[in-house]
Order: structure tokens, then C-alpha cells, then sequence
């Protein structure tokens, strides 16, 4: 018990930090660009148009508001693929820091996902853009996008402290990862509809790519202007706290011999 | 619960140097088949205990490496022990490193916070406390540039001023002060002894002792991950220090044992012989920057000026060593290795129940024929001589009538010649005495030299002296030696007996020697005298020296030495050349063979088959040094050279 309220309060002192570490992270990411923050938003909307342009040929039959659809995927992934990224470079990257001074080493991996999430939250400007200029709509639902935020966050914060954590061990890990998420990214129906694909690999999918969920939700949510089902929605939630319990126990199991190898 | 602020208990920190290098699964996997993971484990601290209560400033000192800055890092909690446990009651301002968490592209302004909150403190703390920081750090022009523009020394100012800015319970501050100009590193020490003042407990890292004595009231002396010394500061740096420099002498020797290992041949010179000559030799080539090695077979130093301490009286071992000289080159040469008291050599000389003083002087006269002025002393010797008759000296006994007359020469000439040389003086040679001084003044001096006096302390320690920086090697003939260790001189000095070098090839040369019986006496004096000796022939031994009388001891007891002459044969110790004609020339046939050596010398009474009082041995050897390591050493002793230029 008084470990945990020992870490309870760690985490109260170090809070600050982090939000110290992800300003810097968002203020440094657009310094000296001329439009600054704006990229955020603009960034994603030229990539979205310049792959409707390619893609729509392809799936514009079957699937309405093809530039929705592509871009509430690719955001979601992307944010997967952004933040972990830098969540495993998080310990190895300040080194220099953690050898001169105590600081817990999760607040250097919680900063990095949160710096994404924020980044996410930007690009929502993005899609509303698009929402409008298709003349989609708004719908009611999207108030519940926090929760799947909050749901992506979690398995992406599970996913980064263990790739962290083995990233000091095996520097290797990361052009393993490289070519996991490119084979992740054509597991997930981004730019094609799931119906496109033989019924095994579209029922494996949907079952065991936690990323199919998060996807899933947000098209339901902004898309289609309903509430996702009850396995989408739970099952967003189980992967979600089941990778962070996973990827927490990694991390603090290993942490205090991270100091050693890097 | 103790009052302490820091506990530090059996902590162990292990490093395992194998697996740090480990950071790919190639690597991994070959270890891990190999078994090789858990290897090369490294102990940078080892069962470390530390104690700190609150208040306390603690410096730890250490060589590069020694585990002091691992132990800031585990009090810090930056590393876990891995045996042990550590436990700290307060707040810690770490001061690792200057700046640490510093962001190079942002500015000073956001990384003033930024670092606040790596050090723990929250937005509000850090607003409140902005303006002192700025003023601190004396940077608030540049407030907006990115401190990537900062020089070292304002980044260092910065760090300093927003790791201070609160009032610690735990300062820790590890060599973060070596950057800066003066003006901040004063001011950063006035911070820290306010901040101890306050009652700030310090712990401090560097290599600077000074400042450590200055800061800190403890000290810890950390070497290899081990505890060498802690408590009272001064101490521990003091001691700190002195092993350093020691250690420092011993790396610059070795660098030079390594030069030398580097070099053709691991001595200069090989001397061999530790006497006067061998030892003055080597002293001055060791100067003049030349390694020597000094090979003796006794197991003493010295030769024969040997002296020995026996009931705390210097005992000359081989006979009595008076030094005396007229040379002021030479006198002042030997004073630089010990001082020299005034002892006066005034032997004196029993015949029968008579006793006489030496030499023969007007005191001597006067005891044989009550005689008062050198007139009558005169008249009385060439009355003597005219008795006598001789004009042509067939014999020693002869010659010595001739020149003294008979009641010198029986009572004081005869008998002691005698037993000096084994044989009547009638079956001696004339050429043996070529003059017996006659002296016709009341002066009982010996010598006739400007310089006289026994080194205070006696002999053995102006050789040793000589010889300290020198490598020895006692008990150690110089035919095994260079048996057992070819080619490792360049050149030697011989002061050993000429023939023994040439291995006799032509003959022994011939010497006298000398036995000596050397007694403890439970009186306090013996005999008044430093030097007695005994002129009949009744007597066995020629002479009686009682050792307290050359540096006036007043022991309790005293210590004599009976002086015996022997017969020489091979293998004895010799002492007096015997320079007659037939030793003479074989003498020669040796020399000759040694001038034909380009890298032997030879030196000294047995080297050069010369009888020679120690003036003279110091003066050759000089000499000889001046010549071969071409260097004015005589200027460097007196200033002018006009004694001993050759």
C-alpha cells in the first residue's frame, strides 16, 4: 500500500513534467515553419487528398465518402504508428537525462504518447474540414470520440512501454517494428472496405486486430452517426487495458536495470 | 529510527560489462550459446557504508573511477543497489550535471521551466521563483534565445541557478563548478555556504581538495568501489594527498624502468664494488642521468670504510678511517654526504710498560731522553746515527738505523715492522722505508693535511648516500653476475683486484692482510686513545683501536678492535699492496691488457694495485667521472676546478 501511494505521489510531482516534455515536444515539432501549428491540420489533409485521388479509382463503388473513411482510419493508425515510434525511442533517447538525475523513466515514454495524442487531437481539425467540404455531416456521436481516444491512448501508451523497454535491451527492435507496422497497416481496412477480403482473413481480422476496433469506432462515430456495438466498444476497452497491463508490467519490472545498457 | 539523513548500508552497485555491450539479438544469441552473458561482472562500489546526518557537508574524493560519482547516482536513486540498501529522508537537489535536461533548441525561458519540472518542482513553484533565477544566472537579455547560442559557462550559471533556487534538505553537487569564470564560481560557493549555514546537508564530488576542505567538514575516500578512509575532512584529504603523490613517483618510476627496459641494454654502467670509489662513481653517474647497477659480494656496503653500529658506537669494521686531505675539491665533496667532526689523529705507541706519542715528535724525544729543545733532540739522533756506522743499508734494519738511530728504531721501528711483515727487519728489504719523518716540533697531530675529521655517524651512511636512487645488488660476484646476466650493461667499473678480473692468467699479485678481533668491553674507556699501538714484538697485534674515541662517545661501554697482521695467501682479504719490483711488473702485464678494454675500468686500491688513503680514491674517482660522462662535475662542487684538473 505505501508503495503505491509512494508512486501516487511520484507521479503527482512529476505530472508537471510531463506536460513540460510534450509542450516542448509540440513547440519544437513546428518552430521556425512558417505556418506552425497549422501543419498539423494541413499536413494530414494533403496526404488524405493526394491518396483519395489514388485510391478512389479503386474503391469509390462500393464505399460512401471514401475521403472520411481513409482519413478517420489513417488518423487513428497513424497515431498508432507515431506514438509508439517515439514511445521506443523514449528511454534510449534521454540517457544523457536519466543518468544525471532521478526521474521516473515512464514519464519520459507517457510524455512521447501524449505529445501524439495531441498531435491526433489537432488532425480532428483536419477531418471536420473534410466532413464539411463532403458535406458528410455532424452527428451526435461524435461526442463519444474522447472514449475512443482515451481507448487508443491506453493500448498505444501498452504498446510504447514495451517497445521501450525492450528497445534498451535489443536496439534491433526497431526495423522489426518497421516492418511489422507496414504489415499491421495492410492488415487494417485503412483505404479498402473489410468486405473486399476472403471471409477467414476479414473474421481473423476483425477478431484479433486491436486496431480494426479503434478504427471501426471512429467511422461508426463520425461516419455513419452511430454508436458502435457492444463487441466493437468492449473490445476496444479489453485490448486497450490488456496491452497497457502487459507493457506496464515490462517496463517497471526491467526499469531499474535500463540505467546499465544505456 | 536514527537521526540520520542518508543511511547507506553494505551497498554494492555490480556492473556486468558483458552484457552492457549486448544490444542487439545477434550479439544475445551468440553469448547466450556461448554463456558468456553473465560474465566480466564489475564491482564499481563494494559493501559501502555511509552514514550522513542532517547538516553534515561530506566531500568524496577518488581517482577517475574509483565509484565516487556511482555513489551519488545511488544516493540519487539514478541507480539501484544491487546488495544493500539506501534510505534517504528529504529532498535532494542532484547537481550530477549542470543543466541536465536542458533542451538546446528551446529557450532560456522554457527550459527554466522545463528543468524545474525535471527537478520535481511544479509550474506555480517555478513562476514564483523566476525572477530570481534570471538575476541569478545574470542571463536576462537572452532570456528568448535558445540556449543552443549559450556559451558553456551561461548554460552552467543557468543550471546552477534553478538547481539552488529552493533550499535543499540534500545538496548533492558532483564537479559541476569546473566551468565558469571566477566571478560565478564565487558566487556559487557563497551559495552553497549559505545554503550549509541554512542547515542544507552536502554532499560533494570532486577533484579539487582544496575545495573540499574548504566546503566539506567529513570526507570519504573512495578506490576501487572500496572505502579507503572516512571521517574528519582535513585528515582524509591530507591522506588523500600524500598517497597520491607517492602514487604518482611510482608511475614516473616505472615509466622510467619501462624507458630503460626499451633501451639496448638495462644499465650504463655495472659497478662493481660498493666502496669509496664505486659508490662516488656511481653517485655521480646516477646524476648525470645514467643508470648504474652496483654489484657487491659482501653483504654490506661501504668496502672497507664499512662502519657498523655495535652498543651505539660507529665500530670501523676494516681497520681505523680517518679522513684527511688537502685537497678543498675533495673535503668539500665528502662533506655534502655527512659532517665531519674534529677529531685529530694522535696515536700513540706502548713499548713495553713505556708509552710514547706518534709520530715521533719532541714529545716522543723528550719521554726517551729527557731532552727539551729540538736542538738537543737533534744532537741526540745524529749522535745515534753516527754510532751506527752504516753507509750502505744492506737490509731494512740497516736503513732504519740510518735514518732514526737506535733507540727509535728499537723501541718503536722494530718490532712493530717486524710483525707487520712476518719476518725480521734484518731479512727485509731497505726499500720498504724510504723516510721515517722525524718531527721536532710538540705536535702529536698525525697528519700533516688542512682537512681532518670522522664523518659523525660514521661511514656507511655517505655510501649509502651515495648509492640512494641506485640499484644494488649485495652478495654478488661479478663473475656470476655476468654469467647469469649477459648483456645487460653497457660498460663496467671494476674495483675488485685486478687479477681476479684477468682470472690470474699471469699470477696472484701479492698483498698484506690483516686480521681483526673486535671485543665488547663493560668499561666506559679502555685505553684514552683512539688509536694505540704496541711496538714490541712480544705482542701479537700491531695496534688497538677503541672506536668511541673518533666521534668522543661517551657509552657505557666501549668497543675494541685488535688489529693482527697475516700472511697473505689467495683467497684472503687483501689490504696493503706489496709494490715491489716483481709485483710491480706483473702488474704491468695486467694494466697492460687493460688498457685494450673499451668498456672496462678499472678503479680503486685493488683495481689499480696502489695503496690509497680516501682522499685520493675520491679524487680518482672524480676524475674518472668527469672523463667518462663528459661533465664538469668539480665546477659543480667548488666553482673553480683548480684542485683537480689532472
Amino acid at each position: 500500500m505505501n508503495s503505491l501511494k509512494f508512486r501516487i505521489k511520484m507521479f503527482q510531482q512529476y505530472k508537471g513534467l510531463i506536460g513540460e516534455l510534450v509542450s516542448r515536444d509540440i513547440k519544437l515539432k513546428y518552430r521556425r515553419s512558417f505556418l506552425g501549428y497549422i501543419w498539423s491540420i494541413l499536413n494530414p489533409l494533403l496526404v488524405m487528398t493526394v491518396m483519395t485521388v489514388v485510391f478512389s479509382a479503386m474503391f469509390k463503388r462500393n464505399i460512401e465518402n471514401y475521403p472520411v473513411y481513409l482519413l478517420a482510419g489513417r488518423m487513428t493508425f497513424d497515431f498508432f504508428t507515431a506514438s509508439t515510434n517515439a514511445a521506443m525511442n523514449s528511454v534510449t533517447g534521454n540517457a544523457a537525462l536519466m543518468k544525471k538525475t532521478y526521474i521516473p523513466k515512464y514519464v519520459f515514454t507517457v510524455s512521447k504518447v501524449t505529445s501524439a495524442l495531441v498531435d491526433f487531437v489537432f488532425t480532428l481539425g483536419a477531418l471536420f474540414i473534410v466532413i464539411i467540404v463532403t458535406r458528410s455531416g455532424f452527428y451526435w456521436t461524435m461526442l463519444g470520440l474522447p472514449v475512443v481516444f482515451l481507448q487508443v491512448y491506453l493500448f498505444c501508451l501498452g504498446v510504447g512501454f514495451l517497445l521501450a523497454e525492450l528497445n534498451v535491451f535489443f536496439r534491433d527492435i526497431k526495423y522489426i517494428y518497421r516492418a511489422m507496422t507496414t504489415a499491421w497497416m495492410y492488415m487494417t481496412p485503412l483505404f479498402y472496405p473489410i468486405e473486399s477480403l476472403p471471409d477467414g482473413l476479414a473474421t481473423f481480422i476483425k477478431v484479433f486486430n486491436p486496431m480494426y476496433y479503434y478504427v471501426a469506432e471512429m467511422r461508426d462515430l463520425v461516419l455513419y452517426g452511430r454508436w458502435p456495438g457492444p463487441r466493437i466498444f468492449w473490445g476496444g476497452w479489453f485490448f486497450g487495458i490488456l496491452m497497457m497491463a502487459i507493457g506496464l508490467y515490462a517496463f517497471q519490472k526491467n526499469k531499474d536495470r535500463f540505467i546499465l545498457y544505456i | 529510527m536514527s537521526k540520520n539523513i542518508i543511511d547507506v548500508d553494505h551497498v554494492s552497485i555490480r556492473f556486468n560489462l558483458a552484457s552492457e555491450k549486448v544490444n542487439n539479438l545477434k550479439e544475445y544469441t551468440i553469448k547466450m550459446i556461448k554463456h558468456e552473458l553473465m560474465f566480466q561482472e564489475f564491482m564499481a562500489l563494494d559493501d559501502i557504508n555511509l552514514h550522513i546526518k542532517k547538516g553534515e557537508s561530506w566531500g568524496l574524493i577518488g581517482t577517475n573511477g574509483s565509484g565516487k560519482s556511482t555513489l551519488l547516482k545511488t544516493i540519487t536513486g539514478i541507480l539501484k543497489p544491487y546488495e544493500g540498501s539506501v534510505r534517504v529522508r528529504g529532498d535532494i537537489a542532484p547537481m550530477i550535471e549542470l543543466g541536465a535536461g536542458f533542451d538546446m533548441e528551446l529557450t532560456a525561458r522554457e527550459n527554466i521551466y522545463l528543468n524545474g519540472s525535471v527537478l520535481g518542482h511544479s509550474k506555480e513553484f517555478m513562476e514564483e521563483h523566476f525572477e530570481e533565477i534570471v538575476d541569478f544566472a545574470g542571463i536576462r537579455n537572452f532570456l528568448d534565445s535558445p540556449i543552443k547560442n549559450y556559451s558553456s559557462g551561461m548554460k552552467a550559471r543557468l543550471g546552477f541557478a534553478v538547481a539552488t533556487m529552493v533550499n535543499p534538505e540534500i545538496l548533492i553537487v558532483d564537479e559541476v563548478l569546473s566551468v565558469g569564470d571566477y566571478q560565478f564560481r564565487k558566487k556559487c560557493n557563497e551559495r552553497m555556504e549559505e545554503m550549509l549555514s541554512g542547515g542544507t546537508t552536502l554532499l560533494y564530488v570532486s577533484h579539487n581538495i582544496d575545495s573540499v576542505k574548504q566546503l566539506c567538514d567529513h570526507a570519504m575516500w573512495l578506490d576501487h568501489g572500496h572505502v579507503i578512509m572516512s571521517g574528519p575532512s582535513e585528515e582524509v584529504c591530507d591522506a588523500y594527498n600524500t598517497r597520491q603523490e607517492q602514487l604518482f613517483k611510482l608511475e614516473k618510476k616505472e615509466n622510467e624502468e619501462k624507458k630503460v627496459a626499451e633501451r639496448k641494454y638495462a644499465y650504463d654502467y655495472l659497478v662493481v664494488g660498493s666502496g669509496l670509489y664505486g659508490a662516488v662513481f656511481a653517485a655521480e653517474a646516477y646524476r648525470a642521468g645514467k643508470r648504474c647497477l652496483v654489484i657487491d659480494k659482501r653483504s654490506q656496503i661501504g668496502g672497507n670504510i664499512f662502519t657498523e653500529q655495535i652498543e651505539d658506537i660507529n665500530v670501523h669494521k676494516y681497520g681505523a678511517h680517518i679522513f684527511h686531505t688537502s685537497n678543498e675539491t675533495v673535503w668539500k665533496y665528502i662533506n655534502r654526504y655527512a659532517s665531519f667532526n674534529n677529531f685529530v689523529n694522535s696515536p700513540v705507541a706502548v713499548y713495553k710498560d713505556e708509552l710514547y706519542n706518534l709520530p715521533f715528535n719532541m714529545n716522543t724525544f723528550s719521554k726517551l731522553w729527557g731532552v727539551q729543545t729540538p736542538a738537543q733532540a737533534r744532537e741526540k739522533i745524529a749522535q745515534q746515527i753516527e754510532e751506527c756506522g752504516i753507509t750502505q743499508p744492506r737490509n731494512l734494519e740497516e736503513q732504519a738505523l740510518s735514518m732514526v738511530g737506535r733507540d727509535v728504531y728499537e723501541k718503536l721501528v722494530k718490532g712493530y715492522t717486524q710483525k707487520q711483515w712476518g719476518r725480521p727487519c734484518t731479512e727485509l728489504p731497505s726499500f720498504i722505508i724510504k723516510r721515517l719523518p722525524l718531527r721536532f716540533t710538540y705536535d702529536n697531530n698525525y697528519f700533516n693535511d688542512t682537512y681532518q675529521g670522522v664523518p659523525i655517524g660514521g661511514y656507511t651512511q655517505i655510501v649509502e648516500k651515495m648509492l640512494d636512487g641506485v640499484d644494488l645488488l649485495l652478495d654478488t660476484d661479478y663473475f656470476d653476475y655476468i654469467r647469469e646476466h649477459p648483456g645487460t650493461y653497457e660498460k663496467v667499473i671494476f674495483t675488485g683486484p685486478i687479477d681476479a678480473f684477468y682470472e690470474y692468467r699471469f699470477g696472484h699479485l701479492e698483498w698484506r692482510s690483516l686480521r681483526f678481533e673486535t671485543e665488547v668491553l663493560p668499561v666506559e674507556n679502555y685505553q684514552g686513545n683512539a688509536v694505540v699501538n704496541y711496538t714490541e714484538a712480544e705482542v701479537p697485534y700491531t695496534r688497538v683501536l677503541e672506536h668511541k674515541h673518533f666521534e668522543f662517545g661517551d657509552q657505557p661501554k666501549t668497543v675494541i678492535t685488535r688489529e693482527y697482521p697475516t700472511e697473505w695467501s689467495a683467497g684472503q682479504e687483501p689490504y696493503y699492496p706489496v709494490n715491489n719490483e716483481k709485483n710491480n711488473a706483473l702488474y704491468a702485464q695486467y694494466r697492460a691488457l687493460a688498457d685494450q678494454e673499451k668498456n672496462v675500468f678499472f678503479g680503486g686500491r685493488l683495481g689499480t694495485y696502489r695503496y690509497m688513503d680516501m682522499d685520493k680514491v675520491i679524487e680518482e674517482a672524480l676524475l674518472f667521472a668527469q672523463k667518462e660522462l663528459n661533465r664538469r662535475i668539480i665546477d659543480t662542487i667548488t666553482g673553480t676546478s683548480d684542485n683537480l684538473e689532472a
